[in-house]
């Protein structure tokens, strides 16, 4: 009994093929978003489908979330990406609390209930300060690769105060620090920390643990030791964190 | 007939229709362009959309509603609405009338402040060709205004949450209360929430809509546009005796909301109507900007022992994607 | 000892320290060296300001620096506290007319993160209250009541609201929902008096209708009622009357150091330690007659830097208004290094500059002088202000700082801005300030920059020679009104020398 689910995010689109019987993802697969989304979620979908050597007929159920989740017309259902990352992350940290979802538009922090139901949750999509675009742009004026930046970041013994609410300000503070000779590695600090302010500003006086941290930026070194010392508790980067919602949203197709 | 233009629940209708001028209460229409307020940080989406809809006169006063005005009341129930005045009178396009509505209430001072300013404003009015009213035309004009919104509360059950906006924002504006609607019977049992925040501006109704279609349905609408604001049934005896303190009483001393310090009032009728309406789950809205309503959000999350959405809203035509997402995921979640 | 006035470093300091005490200075007992704030307190941000190098400005920033300390002092012997919220200068006098009553001023906390630069942690207590970075910085003020680590909580809370500040009122409010009960007053939004109203003038010059004086006489009569209660004592009108007259005599010096600095032909006190000495009207630091006091000296330091021709800065210097305090005190050295120099000033509580009245009856007085608070009325009213003060200083370039979030900046700094520029034709910029400002120095400094050179070269237009040095030339536009070309050093009202 095979279930699908693909993440069309804002940056990538993600597909998940889940054996409900033996309860494992049986193949994923990521793609660049791109402009023909549909096409782009269906020949990914065909290719992740040729990679756990099934087909089309065998999938009972696809359920399409993320950002351009409506565009995806072969779908059965949609169901958004804050339940799907809930259920995926639940599925890879049985345990799991509350999760830090950071992908490159949005940010959102989401509470579980000890059954592993969504609580409650908040979310940024409305600047992108508190986003991977942030850490992009970052990564642009200094000429590092994302990987790089927690290395880099590891160094600083001064994180720079970066106080703009605004990406696009926050990037003007930046070339200024560059141009008064802040070190590179206090601006990612800094940028890492204002991040997550803004990702912990969402989650009011606390947070339970554990804490996984998902979503794309969960991939970029650095990240999580800045959500631990700004949240002052331990943070979990979730397994395959890019296939959360995707992985989440196949294991909702097979629930009835 | 005169017309007078305003946007606050504190502005008794019944005080302008007894002088004999038209009181129209409106819900701005977003305008685009830059005139005479531009979106810039700081600027309230809802501040800015009065501003600029009082203002695109163009020859005979005429507002995106089509209705002409010929003056405007704005009020100090919040920072960008009481600078608005100021705008509104640098475009000098209609006089303005700025009424300050106490944000205290508990205290003899800040009620006579509001009869106070009451008065001045039927002075205004009077310099604008109306006429001080009598004690019984008052009466009448009270009487026939708390029957129509008794009418409107009493259509409540037969009204979606959007028809219901769109009925009460009609009656502020035209004083009609056709309420023939009736309800579409819906298949399965959605999910009942509060809308809570201050006003709705008009392309912001979809949000009822977008609620609905993710299975929700807003029984308490407590937004400054909803049954929030609607002030309470006039004591019919003490309206007889003395129709001008009832009036002032019923405005000033029973619409609950965030400005008002302290805001307590807010939470005592929230908590009974939460309740009355059997309330799931609350979506908390408020203009980005909005420092009163923003400063709440946190709070009545604590208070409520609810699940609370926020939504920000912006100068967007209509509910964005980003908004209707998370209507979504709320009713996922409450569901 | 180098007497030459300068600004130094907090190193620098260090030296000139050592070397005062040397010398014999004689200190309150909350002097000491500016280090042992940075040691203590982990007041980081002094590192990075320069200071005025004169033992009064040494005392200035030690009296503003220890107030936290003598606020526990005062807790500590049993004496009562309240906290004047959004309250630019009316319920402190009631409050130190009153016997073992101190009255601070806790939106004050808004400069800890600057001070601390950031490591307080108090925006981060603000954040998880659902107050963030959309409010105004003084949102540090729940941090600080949450934490206790800065002042002792008050014993008594007031808040005016009304047309005040929404920031600021939803901020009281939120600290209300935490369980700290506040005294409520209400300021009614000022205007003009309708025809057939009986008007009344307040300090400043505004008219007023009769009854508004009256309603927020009411609401002062009840906060008085209140910081009664809390004293055990009834405040009866000679006291109060005493309280005013201390009170003006505060604000007297102010003026005076106000005119003297602003009309100096060389910048005899630099714009920091102008900001400084203006807060100390609002609450008195919690010391009034220390408030005097330091007043006082800084009044004997200028004088004597005028009569000996000295100053700190470039002769030709950049005369700048600057409208609204600065969330990080930086700033006001940049403008300096720019090339410009503060010459007036509105921070946005120019009534409580102005002297309260003394022949009225004292609630009367202090009705009238609340209710010309710039904030309360409206943008144009405060632009007109403005503009009659930059005549006055004969200032040359006007500068708004947008406090971040601050409701009031969203709109009154275009009217300000254009009100000036029609009727003054003067250079204007806008520009906002966070709590650290180090990340957009570069950004501000340019635009600073770009002011000054523009008023240069306006200046080079005109003519006129090198402005305000030497003798007036020939060309000089404003002509022998010129304040710059006048004697200072005469006091008006304020004694001199007390040496």
């Amino acid at each position: 009994m095979i279930f699908a689910g693909i993440d069309a995010g804002s940056r990538a689109i993600k597909v998940a093929l889940w054996d409900a019987r033996k309860k494992e993802i049986l193949a994923s697969g990521i793609l660049d978003q791109g402009i023909e989304q549909e096409a782009l979620a269906r020949r990914l979908f065909e290719n992740v489908l040729a990679e756990a050597k099934v087909t089309r007929d065998h999938v009972l159920k696809i359920v399409a979330t993320g950002y351009g989740r409506n565009v995806v017309g072969f779908a059965d259902t949609t169901i958004t990406e804050i339940t799907c990352h809930a259920y995926g992350v639940r599925h890879l940290v049985h345990d799991a609390m509350t999760i830090i979802e950071i992908g490159g538009q949005d940010s959102k922090l989401i509470r579980l209930n000890p059954k592993g139901a969504v609580q409650d949750f908040a979310m940024n999509d409305r600047c992108a300060a508190g986003t991977g675009c942030f850490l992009e742009m970052v990564s642009r004026r200094l000429g590092v690769g994302l990987a790089a930046l927690g290395e880099l970041a590891a160094r600083s013994r001064k994180p720079a105060a970066i106080s703009s609410m605004c990406a696009v300000f926050a990037e003007t503070e930046i070339v200024g620090l560059l141009a008064t000779g802040t070190l590179p590695e206090d601006i990612v600090a800094g940028v890492q920390a204002a991040i997550a302010t803004r990702v912990t500003a969402m989650a009011g006086h606390t947070v339970t643990p554990p804490v996984v941290f998902t979503g794309g930026v969960a991939m970029i070194p650095g990240m999580a030791v800045a959500l631990q010392n700004t949240l002052k508790c331990p943070v979990v980067t979730s397994p395959q964190p890019q296939f959360t919602g995707a992985i989440g949203a196949a294991i909702l197709a097979s629930r009835k | 007939m005169t017309t007078i233009v305003y946007s606050c629940p504190f502005v008794p209708a019944e005080w302008i229709a007894a002088h004999g001028v038209r009181p129209m209460r409106i819900l701005p229409h977003a305008i685009g362009g830059a005139q005479p307020v531009g979106a810039a940080i700081g600027v309230c989406p809802y501040a800015r959309a009065f501003v600029n809809e009082v203002c695109s006169a163009s020859g005979g006063d005429r507002l995106a509603t089509g209705l002409t005005a010929d003056a405007v009341v704005v009020t100090t129930t919040c920072d960008q609405m009481r600078r608005t005045a100021e705008r509104i009178a640098a475009a000098g396009c209609l006089p303005v009338f700025l009424m300050h509505v106490p944000t205290t209430w508990q205290t003899v001072t800040a009620q006579k402040i509001y009869i106070s300013e009451l008065k001045r404003l039927g002075r205004f009015l009077v310099r604008l060709g109306g006429q001080a009213p009598a004690k019984g035309k008052l009466a009448d004009v009270m009487r026939e205004q708390d029957s129509a919104r008794a009418a409107l509360r009493a259509a409540r059950g037969h009204l979606s949450a959007r028809q219901f906006s769109a009925a009460l924002a009609d009656f502020h504006r035209t004083g009609r209360t056709d309420c023939q609607s009736v309800l579409p019977q819906t298949g399965c049992q959605p999910v009942p929430l509060a809308l809570v925040g201050g006003p709705l501006l008009p392309q912001h109704f979809d949000i009822f809509d977008r609620i609905e279609a993710a299975g929700g349905q807003v029984v308490l609408d407590a937004t400054e546009s909803g049954e929030r604001t609607l002030p309470a049934p006039f004591d019919r005896r003490a309206l007889n005796d003395d129709p001008f303190l009832t009036l002032a009483d019923a405005y000033f001393g029973s619409i609950p909301d965030a400005f008002r310090r302290p805001n307590t009032m807010l939470y005592t009728w929230l908590k009974r109507e939460l309740a009355a309406h059997g309330v799931r789950g609350i979506i908390f809205r408020h203009y980005v900007w909005c420092d009163t309503w923003r400063a709440e959000a946190q709070r009545m999350k604590e208070w409520a022992g609810l699940p609370l959405l926020l939504i920000e809203a912006g100068d967007e035509e209509t509910i964005n994607g980003h908004a209707a997402s998370r209507i979504q995921s709320f009713l996922e979640m409450l569901k | 000892m180098n007497e030459v006035p300068q600004q130094l470093t907090l190193d620098e300091w260090d030296a000139r320290y050592a070397a005062l005490l040397s010398a014999g200075m004689r200190e309150p007992g909350y002097g000491g060296p500016l280090r042992r704030h940075v040691i203590v307190d982990g007041d980081l941000r002094l590192g990075t300001l320069r200071f005025d190098n004169s033992p009064a400005a040494l005392r200035l920033w030690n009296f503003l620096l220890s107030e936290e300390d003598r606020l526990h002092e005062a807790r500590a012997a049993g004496r009562k506290i309240v906290g004047t919220m959004k309250d630019l200068g009316t319920v402190p006098v009631m409050a130190y007319s009153l016997p073992n009553v101190v009255a601070f001023y806790p939106d004050g906390a808004w400069w800890i993160p600057c001070v601390m630069q950031l490591r307080d942690g108090l925006f981060g207590i603000a954040n998880s209250l659902g107050i963030d970075e959309s409010f105004c910085p003084v949102r540090a003020m729940l941090g600080a009541f949450v934490t206790g680590a800065h002042f002792p909580v008050p014993d008594l809370l007031t808040c005016s609201v009304g047309a005040t500040c929404d920031d600021f009122s939803a901020i009281a409010q939120r600290l209300a929902g935490l369980g700290y009960p506040i005294v409520w007053w209400e300021m009614p939004a000022r205007r003009e008096a309708d025809f057939g109203e009986r008007a009344v003038c307040l300090p400043g010059g505004l008219l007023v209708p009769r009854e508004q004086v009256g309603f927020v006489k009411s609401e002062l009569e009840r906060v008085k009622e209140a910081v009664e209660d809390l004293a055990g004592a009834k405040l009866d009108p000679a006291a109060l009357l005493a309280g005013i007259k201390a009170a003006n005599e505060v604000r007297r010096r102010l003026a005076e150091l106000r005119r003297l600095v602003f009309t100096a032909r060389l910048c005899p006190l630099p714009a920091l330690e102008m900001l400084i000495a203006e807060m100390l009207a609002i609450h008195f630091c919690s010391d009034r007659d220390e408030t005097i006091a330091v007043l006082q000296e800084l009044i004997v330091e200028v004088r004597k830097r005028i009569a000996a021709g000295q100053g700190l800065l470039s002769r030709d210097a950049v005369r700048v208004f600057w409208v609204n305090p600065v969330a990080d005190l930086r700033v006001m050295n940049l403008l300096e290094e720019c090339g410009g120099r503060v010459c007036g000033t509105d921070y946005m509580f120019c009534h409580a500059l102005d002297e309260i009245p003394e022949d009225l009856p004292p609630m009367e007085a202090l009705a009238r002088m609340a209710l010309a608070d710039p904030m309360v009325g409206s943008a144009g009213e405060r632009a007109e202000r403005i503009c009659r003060d930059v005549r006055l200083f004969n200032a040359e370039a006007l500068v708004v700082s947008r406090i971040p979030g601050a409701s009031h900046c969203a709109t009154e700094g275009e009217i300000i801005r254009e009100r000036v520029r029609v009727e003054l034709g003067i250079p204007t910029l806008e520009i906002e300030v966070p709590p650290v400002c180090d990340a957009m120095l570069p950004t501000l400094r340019s635009r600073l920059d770009a002011l000054i050179e523009t008023a240069r070269e306006r200046r080079r237009l005109a003519g006129a020679l090198i402005c305000p040095t030497g003798p007036m030339g020939p060309t000089c536009p404003t002509g022998p009104s010129c304040p710059t070309n006048q004697s200072t050093g005469e006091a008006t009202g304020v004694p001199t020398d007390r040496e």
